[in-house]
């Protein structure tokens, strides 16, 4: 609105004078009725040339500082029509199906990049009060610099203050006065100084050895030890003389050994550059379409990718037992673990320790969380194997082992609780063994889905440790093998075949197909 | 080569195959055979001294309980009974087996095998059944490599033959354990001596001394073929075994050879007092059946 004023103002300025014209036809017609009037000025009709130059620069400006309010009122109204239809319930059917389907347009608004979208708006509007003060300042300039310094003073605190703000929010990622610009520049920031580093130094060490070696400073020298002492006056002009002679050639060579340092050391800042620029577009093209393998997996393989990051999503941003329950449930009951976020097994690990207490070395479930303990269990027991056998070299896996060793004592004893056979299990594949007393229930029976889930993920672990350097499966593997084995009455038939993959990929048996191709 | 590779990949593996035991059981109580057949194959072949791996024995009750007479008889042999000397009930379940399965060679080897293993165990020696023992008189050829045998050789097995004192079973232990492919302890070396000279000098068990010589015969002989010979059917042999194994067979075969040099001088004098006394027509009946004199 404010822009809107100021160009109404001004828009007069853009055409010709009337009130001007008439004033030198009148002087015209007074000089044709006495031409003594003026002296010995002939009063002549003014020419119009078009516009002063500031007054169209500061037009631009100003129409410039309007259409981007116009542009941001324009994205604002948009925006808030996209978050609409992202807040709306378009979608009927059960928990999972409308969590899938929140998850799909959760993912759509970051593979869109609907936030840096949104920021845009801000970023419009800043851009917009920028080009105001610019055209005031120019504006004012040419009406009374006095007047003009106070909205240059203003103009430039203003943008001093929001570079400080960058830089603070780049610098600092807990300050508060984050931009778009400081995310951005926190990003390239590492990226650009690493390159900025390495061609400062290459410039540095070149012109250092440049200087070294400078042809000019070698005649410089030669001269002034040939002719020593130069400054006297028997000596000064055959210095002079000779130096004249030969610093252009030395000059001319100091010249093109610089210049051939300087277009290396941009060379390399141009490769640096190129490759951060080209890396930042790969991972933004791969975000936005996804790899090449993720479409090829077919539908299956990708809803599992999408419940994985659903889960993901409901156990970081809630806090509702329940809600954690059903989630848990859910990964549970998960066959495929494909593409998942390694964090999901911290995640995992923190819902399992908030149930618990430890009384000396005993593990105790809360009251009303047994359920959800021995759920929680399960799914780090699942995640983490998973982790284990795709990805040995996530640090997730030794975090969680980390925190593990902090929450639990070296004589932790879970017995008597529902996860027992789990957590041993869990023990099992980061320590590498098996206690005696994991074996034995001691009246505990794991249900039916936690003995399942050890088998399917021993399997995998099986496999991935013979294919390893061992060329073996762990002894605690076997024996788990075994002694599902010789339960009576023997467990489920998925047990049982994933008990017989154990055995068959340490007689060296190639099952890849059976494991990998859900056969 | 080819051999000692087999017996390499058997030994690597035999923990993943001890696994199936149970549920090889378990299927076979099902009516399929096919995975304890193969176990039991494998088992063999393996020439180890342990094939079993000690974690499956604690499944040994849930075995019994499902396998067949016949299965209980087979698989027996690959259970370690060391941790098992509370089982009293897994003897009888066992001894009770036996009484009830047709001989056959693989029988016969299955049960003396387990027969001397258990025997070795104090707290379960008083649970089988006497009968058994007699068992040692079917003598099956036992593998070079037989858990069985091996514990055969320790002095509480010997006591156990010894103490039901008869001399055909004690000469079938001795048979089945003297052999190319087991020393044995010093204890049970002396004992056997000391029982050579105390059951073994009767005037009438020529054909028992005789039928013990030949066998330390055979041994000697393999033993004179050279380690190398022997480890091809046994590769745990070692030198050190190799060199006691001919000392003592050696010295078992002149102790025996000392007995019947004993008796035949018993023998020769008895006949000089005989011939004094008895007329010419019965003295010709009692040479004939005389051994012949010393050499």
């Amino acid at each position: 609105m404010v822009a809107s004023v100021f160009i109404i103002n001004i828009q007069s300025q853009l055409q010709p004078d009337t009130g001007e014209e008439t004033t030198a036809l009148l002087r015209v017609l007074i000089y044709k009725i006495d031409n003594t009037s003026f002296g010995t000025d002939t009063p002549t009709l003014p020419q119009w040339t078009g516009p002063p130059h500031s007054i169209v620069q500061v037009q631009a400006l100003l129409y410039a500082s309007l259409a981007s309010s116009f542009l941001s009122a324009f994205l604002a109204m948009l925006g808030k029509q996209w978050l609409n239809q992202y807040a709306s319930t378009d979608m009927r059917g059960t928990a999972i199906e409308r969590s899938q389907n929140r998850q799909r347009k959760l993912d759509g608004i970051i593979a869109w990049y609907f936030n840096y979208v949104m920021e845009l708006l801000p970023l419009i509007m800043q851009a917009a009060l920028l080009l105001l003060g610019c055209a005031l300042s120019r504006y004012l300039w040419g009406v009374n610099i006095t007047v003009a310094s106070v909205v240059i003073g203003i103009t430039s605190f203003g943008i001093f203050l929001y570079l400080f703000i960058i830089t603070a929010g780049t610098i600092s990622g807990s300050c508060p006065y984050q931009t778009p610009g400081s995310h951005a520049l926190h990003y390239l920031w590492p990226q650009a100084k690493k390159i900025l580093h390495s061609t400062t130094l290459s410039v540095a060490s070149a012109l250092g050895d440049g200087f070294r070696g400078s042809e000019t400073r070698k005649v410089i020298r030669k001269n002034v030890s040939y002719h020593e002492p130069w400054q006297y006056r028997r000596e000064i002009v055959p210095f002079f003389r000779d130096m004249i002679f030969e610093l252009p050639r030395a000059l001319a060579i100091d010249v093109y050994h610089l210049g051939k340092v300087m277009t290396w050391s941009l060379h390399t800042f141009a490769v640096g550059a190129y490759h951060l620029s080209s890396t930042t577009a790969i991972s933004l093209v791969s975000y936005l379409h996804g790899s090449p393998s993720t479409l090829e997996r077919g539908v299956d393989w990708q809803l599992a990718v999408l419940d994985l990051r659903c889960i993901s999503w409901m156990l970081q941003t809630s806090l509702d037992k329940t809600i954690h329950l059903a989630t848990f449930k859910h990964l549970a009951a998960m066959t495929e673990l494909a593409n998942f976020d390694p964090t999901l097994a911290k995640d995992c690990f923190k819902a399992f320790v908030s149930c618990i207490d430890i009384k000396y070395h005993e593990v105790v479930v809360i009251r009303g969380l047994e359920e959800l303990a021995a759920v929680s269990a399960m799914c780090i027991f699942s995640t983490i194997s998973h982790l284990l056998v795709m990805d040995p070299t996530s640090s997730v896996l030794e975090e969680v082992h980390q925190d593990y060793l902090k929450v639990f004592p070296a004589q932790a004893n879970f017995r008597d609780n529902y996860f027992y056979y789990t957590m041993n299990a869990l023990q099992g594949l980061y320590f590498q063994s098996w206690t005696r007393q994991g074996f034995h229930w001691n009246g505990y029976k794991p249900s039916l889905h936690e003995h399942a889930i050890a088998a399917q993920n021993f399997v995998k672990i099986s496999w991935f440790k013979y294919q390893g350097i061992q060329g073996k499966v762990p002894c605690f593997v076997l024996r788990f093998a075994l002694h599902s084995l010789s339960l009576d009455p023997l467990p489920s038939t998925p047990v049982i075949a994933n008990c017989l993959l154990i055995i068959a990929i340490d007689l060296g048996c190639d099952v890849s197909d059976i494991i990998f191709g859900n056969r | 080569m080819a051999d000692a590779e087999e017996h390499h990949l058997i030994q690597s593996k035999h923990k993943a195959i001890n696994a199936l035991l149970p549920y090889a059981v378990l299927q076979e109580f099902g009516g399929k055979t096919g995975i304890l057949d193969a176990f039991l194959h494998v088992a063999r072949a393996s020439k180890m001294p342990k094939f079993e791996w000690h974690h499956a024995r604690e499944y040994a009750s849930t075995m019994f309980s499902k396998a067949s007479l016949h299965t209980i008889i087979l698989v027996s042999p690959h259970i370690y009974w060391g941790l098992l000397t509370e089982r009293r009930d897994l003897v009888q379940q066992w001894a009770a087996a036996i009484s009830a399965v047709p001989y056959t060679e693989e029988v016969a080897q299955s049960v003396v095998g387990t027969l001397l293993q258990i025997a070795y165990y104090s707290q379960l020696l008083p649970h089988i059944p006497t009968d058994i023992w007699s068992w040692l008189n079917k003598r099956p050829s036992l593998p070079p490599t037989c858990e069985g045998r091996y514990y055969g050789t320790r002095l509480p097995v010997a006591k156990a033959v010894l103490e039901l004192k008869d001399i055909e079973i004690l000469k079938s232990y001795f048979l089945l354990v003297w052999s190319e492919w087991d020393h044995l302890k010093d204890s049970v070396f002396d004992e056997s001596c000391a029982s050579i000279h105390e059951h073994f000098n009767e005037p009438w068990g020529g054909w028992h001394r005789e039928e013990l010589i030949q066998h330390l015969d055979h041994i000697l002989t393999q033993l004179d073929q050279g380690l190398e010979h022997l480890q091809q059917h046994n590769p745990n042999l070692e030198e050190y075994h190799f060199q006691r194994m001919k000392d003592q067979y050696r010295k078992l075969k002149d102790t025996l050879l000392e007995v019947v040099t004993g008796v035949s001088c018993l023998i020769i004098i008895l006949h000089c007092i005989l011939t004094q006394w008895t007329c010419a027509g019965s003295h010709t009946r009692f040479m004939c059946a005389l051994p012949p004199p010393c050499p």
